[in-house]
């Protein structure tokens, strides 16, 4: 009820202020337009992913020192910490950065977006800023009609930054005409009083303009016109800091743990420095003065101290929090408990992923890698198998024949509850990636799709082994002669299969191929040839029922439609990326005749 | 040498090659992949050495096997690609 009248109150105001004071049109242009010049740069930005943006991310976050400075150098380019804060969550949320990266470049965006106050106190209100923002719309203008998306992306950069300084002109024309009608300093309020007033106001503002940035522009300009008192701007500064976390907080709703995790941290980071600052004030104003003065700058350039004092506080923050970072991760590890292993809610699958096609493309990988552990746990258990012995047996035939026991298993709710779920948020994220109007190169989405293919053969091979599981419990549970022997041998080869799959996952990513799994594939074609020649001459010789012959000769396929679908999921998980190398491993890798073809040229061993 | 179907994959390549939609392999794309089934040559090598169950040892042969006909396989693509270079 009360979100439905936000905007109408919002509009309504609007209109009465125009009605009451002319000038303050002004000022809400400037506003809306820097506002706009923001998003144009965001957008502009994003048009640099896909390649550049997540590669340099990815490497700038090594360490702390690099991740600090990589926050702060983005975010003095992008001119936006939101920008840099949302980018990061998708990164965490996605799984390639780790959660104390990601503080560390919240930390630097803290610092990087103090640069804007420097810009707009130091150089927006001193020169005639309208003047580059002209030419630098029409250069944009020319630049975003280009078909070249880098092309279009420094088109938005450009027409962003116009903007930006277009809308800086306008508040500040908008603030010089307001003051001759109008003296806002008559609601200046001294002392603690005003101190948590305008601190609150200050938050309030940012909340509703998604934009700290934003916020301290119209502080700075209203305090250039002396629209507003320096103690009060002050306070309004520190409370454009706390509003700022809301949009992580808002960006974080539809991130995973990770991601709600750095919100977290935002916000204590925010909040911390923040209540410091105003506990404080007394002193950081004194230093204020005496920073301003050993630089040069005049006892009464209050837009420039404004800018001085947003920088140290800041800067006291990341001082302060620094030497505690360890302590601060620790605690929203504890706090944001990260799900249940065992449950099979998509990881990295978020809606904070999406905005990126290579982040994107890592996030369905990862889930993917998900979705297949899971898998093989069913699977493994399906068939009355211990995966984890499994890996360290140095005879499977061995293990598989010694594995006699059923496990207690609701093999219909394990696929509902752990892989049914993966799948769907597969298949739901691939398909809004695919439909997306982002820019994904084609090949990163033609690797999404054959990924969301490679979930459906997993589940296929998770159905496969359900239908097999009856007649494997029924005829390895006691030995029952050759009908065992030949159950036991389709358990062997699914369970060579996932031990071969889990040495591909382990191994390093330069040394290992996907193309490895093609002779576990042709082994495990030759083995169910076998197996099918096998039953056949049972029944001839009469030691076989044409019941249980149909039986082994149904489960069989099963068996090596699940070894085949697996592999060739795991084929798509581990598949090249990198151009040319893609297409060697295409032209190498063996399709069904080859693998058919191959297996009957092989000679077949028991383990 | 069995090439299977590697011929028609090659060809398949160079038409979707010649229409942009795939990226160009050279020589060194070709030495990455057969230097990662070396890897695995070299693994299933020491692996059948370690082995002395008959029919592990049979099975890790056939392996080895599979793995060695696809080097043979990257050998021949790294002498076309080499070719079609000298070529152009």
């Amino acid at each position: 009820m009360i979100r439905k009248l936000i905007v109408p109150i919002a509009l309504s105001l609007l209109v009465l202020g125009f009605w009451a004071e002319p000038d303050l049109q002004e000022i809400a242009a400037g506003v809306a337009i820097f506002l706009f010049g923001m998003m144009m740069l965001e957008d502009g930005f994003k048009l640099f992913s896909g390649g550049l943006l997540e590669k340099i991310l990815a490497k700038a976050t090594a360490s702390i020192p690099r991740a600090l400075g990589f926050g702060m150098l983005t975010t003095t380019l992008m001119q936006s910490s939101s920008l840099v804060t949302l980018v990061t969550i998708s990164f965490l949320s996605a799984g390639l950065i780790t959660l104390t990266a990601g503080v560390a470049i919240i930390f630097g965006a803290n610092i990087g977006t103090t640069t804007g106050a420097w810009l707009v106190a130091g150089f927006g209100l001193k020169v005639d800023i309208a003047a580059y923002a002209m030419p630098m719309l029409a250069f944009a203008v020319v630049l975003v009609f280009q078909s070249s998306k880098y092309m279009r992306g420094v088109g938005l950069v450009l027409a962003g930054m116009g903007f930006l300084f277009l809308g800086i002109h306008y508040m500040k024309e908008g603030f010089e005409g307001f003051q001759e009608q109008f003296d806002l300093n008559r609601f200046a309020l001294p002392g603690l009083l005003g101190l948590i007033i305008y601190t609150l106001i200050g938050a309030v503002m940012t909340v509703v303009m998604q934009s700290s940035h934003a916020t301290m522009v119209i502080i700075i300009t209203a305090l250039a016109t002396g629209q507003i008192s320096y103690e009060n701007a002050l306070a309004l500064a520190i409370g454009s800091n706390i509003g700022t976390t809301v949009t992580a907080m808002i960006g974080a709703l539809t991130a995973n743990y990770q991601g709600r995790r750095l919100a977290l941290a935002h916000l204590i980071f925010n909040l911390a420095t923040a209540v410091v600052a105003l506990v404080l004030i007394v002193p950081l104003v004194q230093a204020v003065d005496t920073l301003s003065a050993a630089v040069g700058i005049a006892q009464e350039d209050y837009a420039l101290k404004l800018a001085v004092f947003h920088t140290i506080f800041n800067l006291l923050g990341v001082g302060m929090m620094l030497p505690v970072l360890s302590r601060l991760i620790r605690f929203l590890e504890h706090r944001i408990a990260a799900p249940r292993s065992d449950t099979a809610s998509p990881i990295y699958l978020t809606d904070a992923t999406d905005d990126f096609p290579e982040v994107a493309e890592e996030a369905m990988r990862k889930e993917l890698g998900h979705l297949m552990q899971n898998a093989e746990t069913l699977i493994a258990k399906g068939l009355n198998l211990d995966l984890a012995a499994l890996k360290t047996a140095p005879d499977i035939a061995a293990v598989v024949e010694a594995s006699q026991s059923p496990v207690g298993l609701d093999y219909d709710l394990a696929y509902d509850q752990q892989i049914k779920p993966l799948h769907a948020a597969i298949v739901e994220f691939a398909s809004r990636v695919g439909l997306g109007d982002k820019g994904a190169p084609e090949a990163i989405l033609q690797r999404i799709h054959d990924m969301r293919d490679g979930a459906g053969r997993v589940v296929r091979a998770v159905k496969a082994v359900k239908h097999l599981r009856g007649n494997a419990t029924r005829y390895t549970a006691r030995d029952q002669g050759a009908t065992t022997v030949l159950y036991n041998a389709i358990r062997a080869e699914i369970a060579r299969m996932l031990v071969e799959m889990d040495k591909v996952r382990n191994e390093e990513p330069d040394r290992r191929s996907a193309l490895w799994l093609d002779e576990e594939r042709v082994q495990a074609k030759r083995a169910y040839k076998d197996t099918i020649h096998v039953t056949e001459a049972l029944i001839r010789d009469g030691s076989l029922s044409a019941a249980e012959a149909t039986s082994l000769i149904n489960d069989s396929q099963y068996g090596y439609e699940a070894i085949k679908d697996m592999i060739e999921a795991c084929k798509r998980l581990h598949t090249e990326t990198e151009t040319g190398v893609d297409e060697v491993e295409r032209i190498l890798s063996l399709d069904e005749d080859e693998t058919e073809e191959m297996a009957m040229a092989t000679r077949r061993g028991d383990d | 040498m069995g090439l299977g179907k590697s011929i028609g994959k090659l060809d398949d390549y160079y038409e979707r090659l010649a229409q942009n939609k795939a990226g160009k392999i050279e020589p060194d794309h070709v030495d990455k992949v057969l230097g990662k089934l070396r890897v695995k040559e070299d693994a299933l090598k020491t692996e059948i050495a370690e082995t002395l169950k008959v029919s592990k040892k049979e099975r890790l042969e056939a392996k080895l096997d599979v793995v060695q006909k696809q080097i043979q396989r990257g050998e021949w693509l790294r002498e076309q690609i080499e070719a079609d270079r000298a070529e152009t």
